[in-house]
């Protein structure tokens, strides 16, 4: 008995000590420190927290995963300057020497520079671009950007403004466009070059082929990293391709880069603090414990995106469409309560937004007034809607939304309100009560909601908020049913300041389009086309176009727009050579040497 | 025996159906869409968003789509004159997405015939998805498992022969904490504690299950440490569990007539504990352990997250908040299947362990 015993509690000791000793036994040293030189300067260990990428395949990527994989291997035609978020020529790592369009603005002549191969020796030319924009033309592969051709190969109309991308020589492309196109580096960097006589080897002019193996390594790329190495929902990995021309030193510095799958943001969060990351992007809630901190060199710009609070300016009972099959504009309807400006601009004045900014984010955002980001080239000079509780019951009452019993604890009602004066008669007497919707998980939109549904509350407003999921917060949006919601839009590089494909009227489309608050203003439609077909895309004309368009939005507040948030990228103090700017905090990475301690 | 093996395999074919039938309807009575949730950008158009949704086949009516997952659609849709675009349909439209051109052939077979169809999300075979991922998922829970029953039985069984001791006390603490302390509360902690501890602490590695840069994952013998943080925490609940059902397993059989008679015989204490208890006491353990057995592929979602380990559970969660349909489906009828070979094996091991039992 007594020797079973023994042996039970020695088992039990053994399996506990070796659960210790292991650890001990296989630790791993730290880095070496990587004298400075081609390859050598050691390795950049980044994450990433999201899905995996779908593809390798720039001509088939869309997410945002694969395209941050796709774009270290294929250049984008035109650079986006990182420092200024706008397309110039002539940038590292990019194809285009120069541009010009032709007098009428539907030509678009690009050239190409000469002096770039991909890793094979074989010159980038004006054919990888073609061949790249003909398979997306086919129509026959999953490519989200058939949108960007008038037609499909086979007659289909797609929507966009390219009539056709032909090669004129080995280094001159030439689009051209149905209409004079001043925002075409938005679709025409949608598509990466891809190194043709490759792809054509594999694929041939079958290009639904790509997809079935639409991870398929790359082979053949450029740019400062080369051969991919991908293990699903654990990291990918690539190596310095000293082929790279424009290099910031001469040569790429560190050995590899690896991008790690961290999927829990606050474990990656640890594991930067604790040094097993060199490098990150830090989410909002946990900024703070970077500042200041020794240990770490902290870069800090404004996000190139938005969140606020939308509105269904249309009636909620009976969704429509903005315009017909013949380009009609079909009957909205009114919402009782948001289909009034003056209660809208109320409303503006009832929330503390910037007490969102200093509370809810920390300080991590910057108050905006209209649609487009804080440093972007478009910025009209807008003054701020503060929070003033008195000014926003005051003009509630003067919209026709009474507080009828001197009690902030019973909602106003409508007393001559503009649905009751235009629409329904009977909706006088109706309380001023709404639903407010966001997806549940993103701490801080939901915490936005509690604010606006007690401040709203403190001025004779009730609001039903609900944080319910993503998927049925997109079908309510979409099915233009909802009353109000809070979610965010990204913008991407170039920012296109006409806000086209979200606010302007072709995109109001029940369960189908961007445009879900059905806003419609007769000169903002005819200024989208204004700002994109300005005689030689003079900027300083389109400039005032897009002023006033953020003018309207800010007269019109058809949604209220919150903040741009602040992004944060951290590296280790013993990364050198990191130099981060607005629109690439990494953008320098080729220079880096890492010397952990 | 055979013959109620086969009885069983027999009936376990409308069980099937019946699950993946009732998933289907499950999942497709999400008011979500696929489709909108990929394409939440305004660069999609409405002709991209429909191709893609056509692409799918999530326009279609329920039972049809459910129809063409379990026996494909390349008989539905196809090319009768090998110009490689459809001329002919059953049950569905040539043109499903009315752009006024035919969708291309049906190429899909139907998981009867092998074909789980494309991931939405990965656009890789399904069922190849799931076996990319399940090498992790067993290797961390096959330990866990070991562990589990490793600690859990000896502790039940010394608990159970010292009841009302010390140890006994101790070990229902223990088990109690190990019930209710939350994995992913436990898991960032142990992280911070063990990874970012200092000096002495800083001894294991945060996350991942291989080396960090490329080539770096060696066999598992080799790369233990990555193991230890999940197996603790998946662990500790799995020896809660098995001690305190072991213990309450010894103290029924040990009051049992059979054990008295065997006391009454004059056999030793040792012999009546573990010759008669402890044997008699394990008989009930098969029942779930078949179930158990196959759990271990279902992988732990969160355990997987916070250590961001590979696995299969962290893959079906997030196809199901993806709507992944054919992921989701793949990850049911694998499931479905395990458990329905679960629950048989927990049968044939009990009349396997208890001579009692005759089928």
């Amino acid at each position: 008995m007594k020797r079973i015993f023994a042996f039970l509690v020695m088992l039990m000791t053994v399996i506990l000590l070796g659960t210790l000793m292991i650890p001990a036994l296989a630790q791993d040293g730290d880095y070496p420190p990587g004298p400075e030189g081609a390859g050598e300067g050691g390795t950049i260990i980044d994450y990433y927290f999201g899905d995996d990428p779908s593809t390798f395949n720039p001509i088939l990527a869309s997410d945002s995963a694969s395209l941050a994989v796709t774009g270290l291997f294929y250049p984008a035609i035109v650079g986006i300057d990182p420092v200024t978020g706008e397309p110039a020529p002539n940038l590292p790592g990019s194809v285009a020497e120069s541009w010009e369009y032709d007098e009428t603005s539907t030509i678009l002549t690009v050239n190409l520079r000469q002096d770039l191969f991909w890793n094979d020796g074989t010159p980038i030319t004006a054919a990888d671009y073609v061949y790249a924009t003909s398979a997306v033309r086919s129509g026959v592969t999953s490519s989200p950007r058939t949108s960007m051709f008038e037609t499909l190969d086979d007659g289909t109309p797609a929507g966009g403004k390219i009539v056709s991308i032909e090669a004129a020589d080995d280094y001159t492309v030439v689009i051209t466009f149905t209409e004079a196109d001043c925002t075409a580096f938005n679709d025409i960097n949608d598509v990466s070059l891809v190194p043709a006589h490759i792809f054509s080897e594999l694929y041939g002019t079958d290009y639904a082929l790509m997809d079935e193996d639409p991870r398929a390594l790359p082979t053949v790329t450029f740019g400062q990293w080369k051969d991919l190495e991908f293990a699903p929902a654990e990291r990918y990995s690539v190596i310095a391709d000293q082929s790279y021309p424009d290099t910031l030193l001469g040569f790429v510095s560190p050995g590899e880069y690896v991008a790690q799958n961290v999927p829990d943001t606050n474990v990656a969060v640890e594991r930067l603090l604790a040094g097993d990351l060199t490098y990150g992007v830090v989410p909002a809630n946990r900024q703070a414990e970077f500042r200041g901190n020794s240990d770490f060199q902290v870069f800090e710009a404004d996000a190139n995106s938005y969140v606020y609070i939308g509105f269904n300016l249309a009636d909620p009972t009976n969704p429509q469409n903005g315009v017909d099959e013949n380009g009609e504009l079909i009957d909205q309807g009114l919402h009782p309560i948001f289909g009034d400006p003056a209660v809208r601009i109320a409303l503006t004045h009832g929330i503390d937004i910037d007490g969102i900014v200093a509370g809810v984010l920390q300080g991590n955002g910057t108050r905006i007034n209209t649609h487009t980001y804080p440093l972007n080239w478009v910025q009209a000079e807008l003054e701020p809607r503060l929070f003033d509780p008195a000014l926003a019951s005051q003009l509630l009452e003067e919209a026709g939304w009474v507080d009828d019993d001197d009690d902030t604890a019973t909602p106003r009602v409508c007393q001559g309100c503009l649905y009751a004066t235009e629409v329904d008669a009977a909706f006088e007497g109706s309380p001023m009560s709404f639903t407010l919707i966001t997806n549940a998980g993103n701490t801080i939109r939901e915490q936005i909601g509690e604010v606006a549904d007690q401040q709203w509350a403190d001025i004779g407003v009730e609001v039903d908020f609900q944080a319910i999921d993503f998927g049925v917060v997109l079908e309510q949006t979409g099915a233009q049913t909802f009353d109000s919601y809070i979610l965010g839009w990204g913008l991407g590089l170039p920012v296109n300041p006409s806000a086209d494909g979200i606010f302007n009227v072709e995109s109001d489309i029940v369960n189908d389009g961007f445009n879900s608050y059905s806003y419609y203003n007769e000169e903002y439609e005819e200024l989208i086309d204004a700002g994109s077909t300005v005689a030689g895309c003079d900027v300083e004309e389109r400039r005032a176009i897009y002023e006033r368009i953020q003018t309207i939005f800010y007269e019109q507040q058809p949604v209220i727009f919150l903040y741009s948030g602040k992004t944060m990228a951290v590296a280790q103090n013993w990364v050198q050579g990191w130099n981060p700017v607005q629109w690439a905090a990494a953008h320098d990475n080729d220079a880096w040497v890492i010397t952990p301690d | 025996m055979t013959k109620f093996i086969i009885r069983r395999l027999v009936q376990a074919i409308p069980t099937f159906f019946g699950i993946t039938l009732l998933s289907y309807m499950i999942m497709l009575a999400s008011p979500s869409d696929p489709v909108a949730l990929m394409t939440n950008d305004p660069s999609f158009s409405q002709q991209e968003k429909a191709a893609m949704a056509a692409r799918m086949g999530i326009n279609d009516p329920w039972p049809l789509q459910y129809f063409r997952w379990l026996v494909g659609d390349d008989w539905l849709r196809w090319d009768s004159d090998g110009d490689g675009i459809s001329d002919r349909s059953f049950l569905i439209a040539l043109d499903a997405n009315g752009d006024g051109v035919a969708e291309p052939p049906g190429d899909r077979r139907g998981i009867l015939r092998g074909d789980f169809g494309k991931s939405f999300s990965f656009r890789e075979d399904s069922l190849k998805l799931i076996g990319q991922f399940l090498p992790a998922t067993l290797e961390l829970n096959v330990i866990v498992l070991i562990v589990s029953l490793a600690l859990g039985i000896p502790i039940g069984i010394l608990a159970a022969v010292w009841r009302g001791g010390a140890f006994d006390n101790g070990s229902r603490i223990i088990a109690v904490i190990g019930d209710a302390i939350p994995v992913f509360w436990l898991g960032i902690i142990l992280i911070i504690v063990f990874g970012s501890g200092g000096q002495w602490l800083d001894i294991l590695p945060m996350g991942g299950r291989c080396g960090v840069t490329r080539g770096d994952c060696p066999p598992v013998y080799l790369r233990l440490e990555y193991l230890v943080l999940p197996t603790l925490v998946l662990a500790l609940g799995g020896v809660a569990g098995y001690s305190r059902y072991m213990r309450a397993a010894m103290l029924e059989t040990i009051s049992s007539d059979y054990v008295r008679t065997a006391r009454a015989k004059g056999l030793t204490t040792q012999a009546v504990w573990f010759k008669h208890g402890f044997r008699n006491a394990m008989i009930p353990l098969a029942t779930f352990l078949g179930p158990t057995i196959t759990g271990l592929l279902g992988g732990s979602a969160i355990t997987e997250t916070i250590f961001s380990w590979p696995g299969v559970g962290r893959l079906l969660v997030r196809a199901t908040t993806s709507l992944d349909y054919p992921l989701v489906m793949a990850g049911v009828v694998v499931g479905a299947v395990l458990t329905i070979i679960g629950y048989l094996l927990s049968d044939i091991l009990y009349a396997v362990f208890d001579p009692r039992i005759r089928f």
